[in-house]
């Protein structure tokens, strides 16, 4: 049990023995409460692998399900690989894993997204995600979640698409759509968003046209696969194959020098229906519903101050993470923002009737929208722009920290 | 000359019909009365609150449900898999269950499934019970006759059937009589 006490000096402890001062409550530093020992020896009674989780899960409840879904896994992957190491010396090494920090998503290699199953593999970012549910207003049975991340964004962008769809109908009276509804996704990852807004939106939608854009190759064949995979499951309809289609490039649109073509030439070769400069042909109206992205948003001292944990910091693409360091065509924005600055920009040449985006915090969040305001201001229209969640509702029912937390911006192009 | 072959050996796997393992028919369980229903209108969602950073500086493993039934004060927690739309589901049916449960005693859905386990299991514990007195009157008297074991099946009805299975499976060479005494252990 010696391995787990190294981890218990502080911070402080550590520095201080080191023989510099350094002034308290100045920094942010990152707090890791020390497990108590009765606790440990409590957790090597009941199996010897969990104070090794503990390293990693920090509560004995989250470490024995954690031993748990490894468990399942290796007694699986043993039975049928038929491999000559049996399912416990796999379990140990999987428990090593993940005490140093290595993501359990990783370990396992999927995650549940909504009702589908996202493979993950190092080199892309893990999708977060919590479940939700719709839901009424009558108080009698209430069940208790843990806070939503991407996901719910997710959920909350198919319901507005939905809802203006529907809105429009009631305007033109025709049940009917002429054109298919075009969802552009940017810096897509495991492809995670693209599928599930193909699962919810198929019932609703005959035809559906989404562009997954990553910059990552790898990101892109995960993505296909994870396209494959989930139609394999029958967690999406036929069409998800032909609807869905993944893209490189780079959306910063550093075009020029690096092998890697810019959103906008993307956009205009391959994507013209989406209408970026009007090429498309007159009798299909062109136009995109949707833009949703959840962008590199940490910046450089949040990723190194404690903010940013472990096992994310160390382990997960740095590239999906935080953005560049500098940009010289940008000045009006801090660097974390850059990205906010390129697609915002986007969805104003594409005239999205809709925009999803995930921030980091509170004050991010606000950050994205005065810059909204501040590019919106030379071009004609309407736009209303909030952050969400910000009611006092809306934080409650979907479980969000008053002040912490991650953020979503919606922008509407109002007609 | 293959293609024969070929349609000759699938004719032939198609007319022998598949092997019973056991002789005796199977009789289903009388159906479990259905579960309850809870209204989907019944239901209200609440998060519980996290604090510090999220998004994508943690990346959290937590999956766990918890139902409030608000009416009887039922509590459910779930955290059985890593999705919570599943954990949901599971929540929700061991709810209605806790919730019949409390509202109809012994007649309620699992009341009825756990006294039929209960009866299964002390049948099962009288046969091995009576297998294991036998085995060691054997010892001591030398091989028992097979008709005194049918004798002692007509005073016993629960093991009936279970017995008759066996001894009907001894008759029928090595390879049945292997599995009718896997069966009896």
């Amino acid at each position: 049990m010696f391995f787990l006490y190294d981890s218990y000096i502080s911070w402080h402890q550590r520095v201080e023995s080191l023989g510099t001062k350094v002034p308290r409550l100045t920094t942010r530093i990152p707090t890791m409460p020390r497990i108590p020992f009765s606790v440990i020896i409590k957790a090597q009674r009941e199996n010897h692998l969990l104070p090794i989780l503990l390293k990693e899960c920090r509560t004995v409840d989250s470490a024995r399900n954690e031993l748990r879904w490894l468990r399942e896994r290796a007694v699986r992957d043993s039975r049928s690989l038929s491999s000559k190491a049996g399912w416990r010396s796999r379990l140990r090494s999987m428990c090593q894993m993940r005490s140093r920090g290595y993501p359990l998503q990783y370990i396992l290699g999927d995650q549940p997204f909504g009702d589908l199953e996202i493979l993950c593999r190092r080199g892309v970012l893990i999708p977060r995600s919590v479940y939700q549910i719709f839901f009424k207003k009558r108080y009698i049975l209430l069940i208790s979640l843990h806070r939503p991340e991407t996901e719910s964004y997710t959920y909350q962008a198919a319901r507005l698409v939905r809802q203006i769809a529907l809105d429009r109908n009631d305007q033109s009276k025709s049940p009917n759509q002429a054109r298919p509804l075009r969802i552009i996704d940017l810096c897509t990852g495991t492809g995670c968003i693209s599928l599930l807004l193909h699962a919810l939106l198929a019932p609703h939608f005959q035809q559906l046209e989404i562009a997954g854009v990553d910059i990552s190759s790898t990101a892109l064949g995960l993505a296909q696969e994870n396209l494959q995979h989930n139609l394999q499951l029958g967690q999406l309809a036929c069409s998800a194959g032909t609807d869905i289609r993944f893209h490189r490039a780079d959306v910063l649109g550093h075009g020029s020098d690096s092998s890697v073509s810019s959103i906008e030439s993307i956009l205009q070769t391959q994507l013209p229906n989406f209408g970026a400069f009007d090429t498309s042909p007159p009798y299909q109206e062109s136009g995109c519903d949707l833009l949703i992205s959840n962008p590199p948003y940490i910046s450089q001292t949040e990723f190194r101050n404690g903010t940013t944990a472990r096992s994310v910091r160390r382990f997960e693409p740095k590239l999906a993470l935080v953005p560049p360091h500098s940009d010289p065509g940008v000045e009006d924005c801090v660097p974390e923002d850059i990205f906010y600055h390129h697609i915002l920009t986007l969805a104003l040449k594409l005239k999205a009737k809709l925009t999803v985006l995930e921030c980091g915090d509170f004050h991010q969040a606000n950050r994205v929208v005065a810059l909204h305001k501040r590019l919106a201001s030379t071009e004609s229209g309407q736009f209303s722009a909030e952050v969400w969640p910000s009611r006092e509702q809306d934080l409650a029912d979907n479980g969000f920290h008053a002040t912490d937390g991650s953020r979503g911006v919606i922008i509407r192009t109002l007609q | 000359m293959l293609s024969r072959l070929h349609s000759w050996t699938s004719s032939r796997t198609l007319a022998i019909p598949a092997r019973l393992f056991s002789q005796t028919p199977i009789v289903p369980a009388k159906p479990l009365p259905p579960r309850l229903k809870i209204n989907d209108s019944d239901i209200s969602i609440s998060y519980l609150k996290g604090t510090g950073p999220g998004g994508q500086k943690i990346n959290k493993t937590n999956s766990a449900v918890q139902i409030i039934h608000k009416p009887s004060g039922v509590v459910v927690k779930c955290q059985a898999t890593r999705s919570q739309s599943q954990n949901a589901k599971i929540a929700r049916s061991l709810l209605a269950d806790r919730v019949e449960a409390q509202e109809k005693g012994d007649k309620s859905r699992v009341a009825i499934k756990a006294a039929a386990a209960k009866k299964k299991k002390a049948s099962k514990m009288k046969k091995t019970r009576r297998k294991y007195r036998e085995l060691g009157e054997g010892a001591k008297e030398g091989e028992i006759e097979e008709e005194e074991d049918e004798i002692e099946i007509i005073w016993d009805d629960d093991v009936k059937e279970g017995e008759n299975e066996e001894t009907e499976s001894e008759t029928r060479g090595e390879a049945k009589s292997s599995e009718g005494s896997g069966k009896g252990v």
